[in-house]
């Protein structure tokens, strides 16, 4: 064949494409050269091969569409399955996904090394030798499902529901597991989100109801991020993609971060704010607009629970607009510029600029603080709270280019079973002191098992690696270690991890694209379901396969996690007896379990609004469609719901209270969205809340007690804590009044473009990039320590200390310190382990006194892989977590992470990575931020254990709400 | 009738040309790995990466990204250096490779100024961007295009006016890489900062580290960045690059001290010869000379075979020669020279002087070519500002002299006695020529930057060692009348150690 005929064959430019009358997808370029190849194409595209060329060798794909599982962004990936040997030759981006828009970063491509990782475990593991001591034998799946299964039941049936926890870091989909839990009837969820986002939730809940926020970035004037959202986070590339476009628009950006991070590059407005002290900044502008009546009258006097706030807290005054904003004046005229500089060390004339940039965003500012500032500081909860006061000043709520409560532009179908609340409340990972907690107090379980508090049967991880991740790792040993605390760990990951060492069973999991999950992220006004697949089952099945195990497609024995629980569902209670089969059992042949086509099937058919029809439309099920496609939009532009107003058939006999909330006695319309909203208590005669009285109207409001924004949270003025009711500036633990001489500040949260967390080792070519993390210290900081970059450096925090390199550089506040948590996976010596970011390390201790020293780096080695003999980076950096102890917020119970820490040159005999804890000390400090809370057996209103209307996973019955009649009285202080 | 904007183009072949929008990139690396994805390139090299500079002082400092890559010029160095046409420039302006006919010289990568090809590990065969042609030929953008999460890689055809490629560079201000050397590029940045377009604008940090990875050291190894200062007023630190390597280790410095004997034992007599100074019918001019020679010129050949990373298709330079490599016209030089040396011994085997005398009027002139071609060779590794050097030709040519002159003496002194002085005086003379050239070489002001740090580096920094042993060997060498033989060790390891010295430390500068 000659070349031109051959390539004119194979070309997708626009000519040839549209000619065919196949699907075009315009790239960045704009010009004949397509992004992608027409999706009629998708199931035999024929592509020439790089390697081979300039030699035009053609080979065969099938494209099939997945999620990227690194981080939480759940960017759409497009996986080229090769016709041949039915293997994934790379991942690129799915241009039908609405949120990532065939666009992704550096970790969507790098899935590819995942699923090929040498290192990954492929079959089922059980513990052979004493816990931790790394020996394992491989078990089949049925030995280690029969074995957990019968625990659990026994579990069940001697009442003992509470010693079974399932405890998951990312959870990469909604909803699924918790419904086997609460098929299982125990109350065992268990999440990483007090160690990441509970204090930015906080802070947003108490204004709107819902905990996050979902800004309409590309459409924005004004963006403000206290977060580096252009290189991380939630959402990093759908936010970074819009902020972006923003910007080229001529968008201002204003970046709040103490280290320079690749957002603040990009920032019109970078300032790097002492830790802790944003809010004081904030409030000083949000003064700046109270002050100059620059802030939207109109909607704070609407939409704003100035009148519960005037009346319950002024009772003397009269309860007018006028009035308030007397108050509100009177309220932050403290927040100078000038006060804020001194808190912050910003200059106040650089705060001033910010703020008369902010004041001309009007309705067009969006706003957004995920992690960072919130996640450091206790009282990080302030932090979103009062830059979420921006938007509520501005008005900028739900408008274009404003911020939208998440839940609006969030679509959580309902499934084929949903089993009911729980009726059990779990005290270990919902004690008592935290009442207002935002998640469970997940990274306090050791102390609480070691105080006797209780103890756990089965404790499953899944995608979650505790001693690595939380604080105080050597805790989680000790408790892990005793088998009287934990009965039976079963760690359910794809790769080996440093917790997963004291499991008792290892049950591989797939990847990305080895696995099924569903999910939809609040990335901007638009409502889209995601839907994550084993591509090499659909490719399987395009092909004209039936399956219904992934394990026939997944190396080794690699499972998923949806048929693995609902396998285990099915075996706890394969009788039926305990009232948990009915749950996973099929409807469309009784008897038998559910599989996930069933499960997804059902969803796709019944739960989507316009799946079915636009599935038709291609002569395709909604399941076929999905697995063709991978994404699906619900609904664009979803605007301001809180403005819609309420219909008539919705108003039956209501009933309007003296701040307009409106009840009804028309029920709840049916929806097929199941998104977690807070449930707002009825009235007195049990009417249901509706929304709020705007003149003649009823409108939607907010899912809030108040129905309005509550600048003025009665919740937390309730549940005892009054002087933080309004959104105020709370001195974090780390600031200069709290750090002893000598202290300063170590921000351990950063993140760097190309890791996450714990689940990224595994990628070589993002750890051939970024593979260590030294301490970030400022160059007159390091002058005076007498240090230089590559020096060690001890850093030492309240439980012990670690060795680390420095890192001399001009982006970051003089006297502040930084590192990068990604790095600083270890591997047991002689144990099995990734090899290519994890150091071999010796762990030793004596009594309470743990020490961890480092043997060796990386080194390349042989494998499946020929490139693991390239390795040529030595240093993975150090693993810092292990040295901080727990810091539970009192009000959110999130792990404030900034650290005081001391700095000095390392001694002559310290060596690179040491590290050393005194897990006594740990506990010590654990009992005194334990001892700054306000329990709900002291505080609560209505002795209950938490306010209702907070959202919470796996909510209980209501019942099991109330706190036991005879009080176990906890020591308050 | 006017001419319309799109009778310019029609269907012409296109120019291809990329525009990378730094005022959008966010220094994510998705291209790098869409890029090994898409390319399956292994670790240890990349065809693309981000470099990141950090510029200013806090509070006022950014960080400045720059993705970094083959620039596609119009006028490739790479193209001009291959022997075999594996580089070459397709119509569209593409610069692409095949492998299958790369030898593995490493000429591409000496020529290259933006540091952009690598050998492959895996296959053995240069590699780079090539603007991902195979998926361009598809009808497909490149897959860094694609995959970037803020569109600010954009590729276009430069005679379509409609294209954003086409707008940018002719409408905003956009700036290509070290446009000193002359190649026009036709990748394009709009908005990068000049710490990082320029290799030697950033400091490089101490330490072995960088913001968050290793600096990979080695003998072969370059790192990036400036190791003294930063080639700008700003403060700018590198804070992230990736590994680099020099492209013609030991045996390139070795096969010019080899080359240089193969030409100065003949050379050296045969001047000799000419002015009275030695017999024609003497065993050092019938046999010695081209025995020396060849066997030198042998184990010149050698060496450059063993350099190749597919010494097997050396054959290639002859089979598939393009004509504008040196390293083509160099194995031609060498061949005739060597075909010269042999046909010397067939006429001293039978001894027909007349044959001899007509020789030498080849002989002469392809031996100094034999040493004079690598000044060339070197000249067009373009990136290598050390060896553009107008005095290289006759320094090698005095170099081949000196260590032509050292070789024979020894062997003068067995079996020619009265030579002997002559190549001592020489010796010695050309050590002192040598040594002016290499003071002027080092003392004069340096053309540019690039230029000024290999000689720091060769003088002051990783080869001073070699550098300084080198110059006093050869110093001792100068005395070569008085040491007498003596000298003849210490000029050929003096030069021998500066040749290595100057080889390395001209590719030691960061040029990416």
């Amino acid at each position: 064949m000659r070349l031109d005929e051959l390539n004119k064959r194979v070309s997708v430019a626009r000519r040839e494409t549209e000619a065919r009358g196949e699907t075009f997808y315009p790239g960045p370029s704009r010009i004949h050269l397509a992004a992608f190849p027409p999706k009629e194409r998708w199931d035999d595209w024929v592509e020439l091969d790089s390697r081979a060329w300039p030699k035009r060798v053609e080979r065969r794909y099938m494209l099939v569409p997945t999620t990227c599982f690194n981080c939480e962004s759940a960017c759409g990936l497009l996986a080229y399955v090769d016709r041949e040997s039915l293997q994934v030759q790379k991942f690129e981006g799915n241009p039908e996904h609405p949120g990532s828009r065939g666009r992704n970063c550096a970790k969507g491509p790098a899935t590819l090394n995942q699923i090929t990782d040498p290192d990954r475990i492929l079959y089922p593991l059980k513990r052979a030798g004493k816990r931790g001591a790394g020996e394992w034998v491989r078990v089949s799946w049925d030995e280690a499902l029969d074995d957990i299964a019968a625990r659990i039941r026994k579990a069940i049936v001697e009442r003992r529901h509470n010693e079974i926890m399932y405890h998951v870091g990312r959870p990469g989909e909604d909803g699924f597991t918790e419904r086997i839990l609460a098929a299982w009837g125990v109350d065992g969820h268990n999440s990483h989100t007090n160690v990441c986002s509970s204090s930015s939730r906080a802070g947003y809940q108490y204004w709107m109801g819902l905990d996050r926020p979902s800004p309409d970035h590309a459409n924005a004037d004004v963006v403000f991020l206290i977060s580096s959202h252009l290189e991380a986070g939630h959402y990093f590339n759908p936010h970074a993609q819009r902020v972006m476009e923003a910007k080229a628009r001529g968008a201002k950006l204003i970046v709040f971060d103490t280290r320079l991070s690749n957002t603040a590059t990009h920032a019109d407005f970078w300032i790097a704010p002492y830790p802790g002290s944003e809010p004081a900044i904030v409030l000083s502008i949000a003064n700046y607009l109270i002050e100059n009546k620059l802030y939207n009258r109109e909607f704070v006097r609407r939409w704003w629970n100035w009148e519960e706030y005037m009346a319950v807290e002024r009772p003397e005054t009269e309860t007018t607009f006028e009035n308030f904003e007397r108050a509100l004046k009177e309220l932050y005229g403290g927040y100078t510029f000038e006060y804020a500089a001194q808190e912050s060390g910003v200059e106040a004339r650089v705060i001033e600029e910010i703020a008369r940039v902010v004041s001309q965003a009007g309705t067009k500012f969006s706003s957004h603080n995920w992690r960072s500032a919130s996640a450091g500081n206790s009282g990080g909860w302030q932090v979103t709270r009062t830059l979420f006061m921006l938007n509520a000043l501005l008005g900028a709520i739900a408008t274009e280019g404003g911020v939208f409560p998440n839940a609006w532009n969030k679509f959580v179908p309902k499934p084929i079973h949903t089993p009911p609340h729980p009726q059990t409340w779990n005290e270990l990972t919902w004690p008592r002191e935290y009442p207002l907690a935002m998640n469970e107090l997940s990274f306090l379980l050791p102390h609480f098992l070691k105080e006797g508090r209780g103890r756990v049967d089965v404790y499953f991880t899944r995608v979650y690696n505790p001693v690595w991740t939380n604080p105080d790792g050597f805790s989680w040993v000790e408790a892990l270690t005793d088998e009287k605390l934990f009965g039976c760990y079963v760690a359910l990951t794809p790769t080996w991890n440093e917790t997963a060492y004291f499991a008792d069973y290892i049950l591989p999991m797939g990847h990305g694209s080895e696995r099924h999950d569903i999910h939809s992220y609040e990335t901007h006004d638009a409502q889209w379901l995601g839907f994550r697949q084993p591509v090499l089952r659909a490719a399987r099945e395009r092909l004209g396969e039936k399956l219904d195990d992934t394990r026939a497609v997944n190396p080794g024995e690699v499972w998923e996690e949806n048929e693995f629980w609902l396998e285990l569902s099915w075996r706890i209670d394969a009788d039926g007896t305990l009232g948990i089969r009915q749950y996973v059992e099929s409807r469309e042949r009784p008897g038998e379990r559910l599989g996930v086509d069933e499960y997804y099937g059902y969803i796709f058919e019944h739960s989507v609004p316009g799946l079915p029809e636009r599935a038709a439309r291609e002569n395709l099920t909604p399941l076929e469609f999905m697995r063709r496609y991978g994404a699906f939009e619900v609904r664009k532009k979803v605007g301001a719901i809180y403005e819609e107003v309420v219909p008539e058939e919705e108003l039956e006999d209501t009933r309007a209270d003296r701040f307009g909330r409106v009840y009804t006695r028309t029920a709840k319309p049916p929806t097929t969205n199941i998104v977690p909203i807070p449930t707002i208590d009825p009235d007195a005669d049990g009417r249901r809340f509706v929304g709020v009285q705007d003149g003649a109207q009823v409108r939607r409001g907010f899912p809030t007690p108040s129905g309005r924004l509550e600048f003025y949270s009665r919740t937390l003025a309730d549940w005892g804590w009054h002087e933080h009711s309004l959104p105020t500036y709370i001195k974090s633990h780390v600031h200069p009044d709290n750090l002893d001489e000598g202290q300063t500040v170590l921000i351990s949260t950063f993140r760097l473009p190309v890791q996450i967390h714990t689940r990224s080792a595994n990628a070589k070519w993002l750890d051939e990039i970024a593979h260590t993390n030294p301490l970030w210290i400022h160059t007159r900081h390091a002058a005076r320590l007498g240090l230089q970059t590559g020096d060690l450096v001890r850093v030492e925090t309240e439980i012990g200390y670690f060795v680390v390199k420095a890192w001399v550089t001009e982006g970051i506040r003089p006297g502040i310190v930084a590192c990068s948590h990604h790095m600083g996976r270890w591997k047991l010596k002689d144990a099995a382990g990734q090899r290519q970011l994890m150091a071999t390390v010796n762990l030793s201790h004596e009594g309470d006194e743990w020490g961890l020293q480092r043997e060796r780096g990386v080194a390349p080695y042989a494998s499946s892989d020929a490139d693991t003999l390239r390795i040529w980076w030595t240093d993975v950096g150090v693993h810092q977590n292990l040295t901080f102890p727990v810091h539970p917020d009192p009000v959110s119970g999130m792990h404030c992470w900034h650290q005081a820490v001391r700095v000095r040159a390392a001694d002559a005999a310290d060596k690179y990575g040491d590290i050393s804890v005194d897990t006594q000390k740990a506990h010590e400090v654990y009992q005194k931020w334990l001892s700054r809370t306000r329990p709900a057996d002291a505080f609560s209103p209505d002795s209950t254990r938490r306010p209702y209307w907070l959202l919470r996973p796996l909510k209980p019955a209501r019942e099991f709400y109330r706190l036991p009649d005879e009080r176990e009285l906890l020591s308050v202080e | 009738m006017p001419e319309t904007e799109s009778d310019q183009h029609g269907a012409q072949t296109p120019r291809w040309a990329k525009v990378i929008d730094q005022t959008l990139c966010i220094g994510c690396h998705a291209c790098t790995t869409a890029c090994k994805s898409e390319n399956l390139v292994p670790l240890s090299v990349t065809r693309t990466y981000v470099k990141h500079v950090d510029v200013g002082e806090f509070p006022q400092a950014r960080r400045a990204h720059q993705v970094t890559r083959c620039n596609q010029c119009a006028d490739a160095p790479c193209v001009t250096a291959c022997p075999t046409a594996a580089m070459y420039k397709r119509r569209d302006g593409i610069v692409d490779f095949a492998k299958s006919v790369c030898i593995g010289c490493k000429a591409c990568m000496a020529a290259c100024p933006y540091d952009a090809i690598f050998i492959n590990p895996e296959d053995h065969s240069a590699e780079k961007c090539n603007f991902c042609a195979h998926r361009i030929d598809m009808g497909l953008e490149p897959a860094c295009v694609v995959v970037c999460p803020v569109e600010a890689i954009l590729v276009g055809d430069l005679a379509d006016p409609d294209a954003k490629v086409t707008q940018i560079v002719n409408r905003e201000p956009v700036n290509v890489r070290r446009p000193e050397k002359d190649t026009q590029p036709k990748l394009f940045y709009k908005g990068a900062h000049q710490a990082t377009l320029d290799p030697l604008a950033a400091r490089r940090p101490q330490g072995g580290l960088f913001m968050w990875s290793e600096q990979k050291t080695g003998a072969e190894a370059v790192v990036s960045g400036h190791p003294e200062y930063g080639n700008t007023s700003a403060a700018a630190l590198l804070s992230y690059d990736v590994p680099h390597a020099i492209p013609w280790d030991w045996r390139v410095s070795l096969y010019t001290w080899t080359k240089g004997i193969a030409a100065g034992a003949y050379l050296v007599p045969l001047l000799l010869v000419v002015s009275g100074l030695l017999k024609i019918d003497g065993a050092l001019w019938l046999w010695v000379a081209p025995v020396v020679s060849g066997a030198f010129l042998a184990a010149t050949g050698g060496l450059l075979i063993w350099d190749l990373e597919h010494p097997e298709r050396f054959y290639m330079i002859f089979t598939r020669p393009q004509w504008k490599s040196w390293l083509v016209k160099g194995a031609v030089i060498i061949t005739a020279y060597a075909l010269v040396l042999a046909l010397h011994l067939l006429a001293s085997a039978l001894g027909n002087l007349t044959l001899h005398r007509a020789l030498m009027f080849a002989g002469a002139p392809l031996a100094a070519l034999t040493a004079i071609y690598t000044a060339y060779l070197f000249a067009q590794a373009k990136a290598r500002d050390l060896w553009q050097n107008p005095l290289l030709p006759p320094h090698l040519l005095v170099q081949a002299l000196l260590v032509g002159a050292a070789a024979l003496a020894p062997v003068a002194f067995a079996l020619e006695p009265v030579s002997l002085a002559p190549l001592l005086w020489i010796l010695g003379a050309t050590s002192l020529l040598h040594l002016l050239l290499v003071w002027g070489e080092v003392t004069l002001a340096h053309p540019t930057a690039h230029a000024r740090l290999a000689v720091r580096e060769m003088t002051r920094g990783r080869y001073v060692a070699y550098f300084w042993a080198g110059l006093g060997l050869t110093l001792l060498g100068a005395f070569a009348p008085l040491l007498g033989l003596a000298a003849v060790p210490l000029a050929l390891t003096g030069l021998l150690l500066y040749e290595h010295a100057y080889v390395q430390a001209g590719q030691s500068v960061p040029l990416a």
